[in-house]
């Protein structure tokens, strides 16, 4: 065992878990320190381990581990607190957030700000918050501290303020691009100047403003994902359709 | 040299178990081939046996050698109670306090968007049409209170609802006998937010 590598009192979530072995876990986590990591859990499989029950996702834990390898291992777990659980449909949203991480968040690779962000957005759902702004908010940060760069506030040739009433093609790589003419194939998305100003102010009041940015969003993260697809998008939209 | 490829198929074969590595697949093959032969003979007929033998209820979704199981054929126990629950196993739970006389319906496994597994993988459609066949009147969603659990309870019951049939949940908090003192505090908060009313 080698002691320089132990961290202690790390807080961090769970975001996914996968057996191991009959009585082990790999645990994927987000640590507000050291970012996302795998960690063994040894013996959490088994019925009377301290662990199992406590390495739930969406709960806010205190985490210490050791080991210099890809996988490191779990040396001590505690419960927080202060996080009701999530219920019902926010839970679905939840694993919408923890998949974004796992299939974008780069291990070991420490991001605070996002960390603090994720936080918030769950905090949010579990007090019964409107989900909306809680998913927009979470994946702006998302998309600005994975260094995907958003631009929102200016037009990307002319770099002008943006218009409200105007309508914007939004160009991946770019940013918002005044929409001159129709038949642009290189636009993923057409919205509204008022869209991108409300996204910036986090206001999502508008009906208008909540399908454009959703749309954009989708569109965003769906380009960085570069085609994986989200299965908890497609689980929450079979429940819809039942 | 290279192994025989009925060891590598058999060892292949035996990684295919939750939680076997290549290491314990190859321990596994040779302790069946060398040390327990009549062991490894009667493993191979149980499993064929089992494969050829086993399907689902049409009715519960466990697993038996008939079109309906013993259980869901049984004149003993209230067709108008239907229990959810994930796995063979806790259905086994549940038969085992003695406090329920209704059927079951399992649903071998749970909500688990992450790992790929929604309502078409759990044949929800199959669920719901053993739940709306006009005898049954109350549905007890007995599924674990992980959150894949708690989410596969939420979307059960607002399916179930919107069909007009009443739904419960099984109630959590401290177990039999439990002290605060050595209880977790995971279990000690939300049995403080489900608190109910003292009658
Ligand atoms: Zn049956």
């Amino acid at each position: 065992m080698s002691g320089k590598q132990r961290i202690d009192e790390q807080r961090a979530f769970v975001l996914h878990l996968y057996p191991y072995s009959e009585t082990s876990l790999v645990v994927d986590v987000f640590s507000r320190d050291h970012g996302r990591l795998a960690l063994l859990a040894r013996g959490a499989r088994r019925p009377r381990s301290a662990l199992r029950g406590l390495l739930m996702a969406f709960q806010p834990l205190e985490l210490g581990w050791f080991g210099a390898g890809e996988v490191k291992t779990l040396a001590k777990a505690e419960w927080i607190g202060g996080m009701p659980l999530l219920g019902g449909r926010c839970l679905l949203l939840g694993y919408y957030l923890n998949e974004l991480l796992v299939k974008m968040l780069p291990r070991e690779d420490p991001h605070g700000v996002l960390f603090d962000a994720y936080s918030a957005a769950l905090h949010a759902l579990a007090l019964g918050g409107a989900d909306a702004p809680e998913l927009r908010r979470f994946e702006k940060t998302l998309l600005k501290e994975l260094g995907y760069g958003l631009t929102l506030d200016r037009e990307a040739v002319t770099g002008d303020q943006i218009i409200a009433q105007e309508q914007y093609a939004f160009q991946v790589e770019r940013g918002p691009v005044r929409k001159v003419g129709a038949g642009d194939t290189a636009n993923i998305s057409v919205l509204h100047g008022k869209t991108l100003l409300d996204m910036i102010a986090d206001d999502y009041t508008d009906p208008q403003t909540r399908m454009e940015s959703k749309m954009l969003m989708r569109q965003l993260i769906a380009h960085h994902l570069g085609g994986k697809p989200l299965q908890s998008r497609r689980v929450f939209m079979e429940l819809q359709e039942l | 040299m290279p192994a025989s490829t009925s060891l590598e198929e058999l060892i292949e074969a035996l990684r295919g178990l939750p939680g076997v590595g290549p290491k314990a697949a190859q321990r596994m093959a040779y302790h069946l081939l060398q040390r327990n032969r009549r062991g490894a003979d009667r493993l191979a007929r149980a499993l064929d046996s089992a494969l050829h033998n086993l399907h689902h209820c049409n009715r519960c979704n466990n697993f038996t050698e008939q079109e309906i199981c013993e259980r869901c054929l049984s004149t003993r126990r209230d067709p108008a109670q239907l229990c959810i629950v994930e796995m063979p196993i806790d259905l086994n739970s549940m038969e085992q306090t003695q406090a329920y006389n209704g059927l079951y319906y399992v649903l071998m496994g749970r909500l688990s968007p992450l790992d790929g597994i929604g309502p078409t993988e759990l044949a929800f459609g199959r669920l719901i049409a053993r739940a709306t066949d006009g005898v049954v009147k109350e549905v007890i969603l007995a599924t674990n209170f992980t959150n894949e659990g708690e989410a596969t309870a939420h979307y059960l019951s607002e399916l179930l609802h919107a069909r007009d049939i009443k739904v419960s949940r099984i109630a959590r908090g401290l177990p039999v006998g439990g002290e605060l003192e050595f209880s977790d505090a995971a279990t000690v908060a939300q049995a403080l937010r489900e608190r109910r009313d003292f009658d």
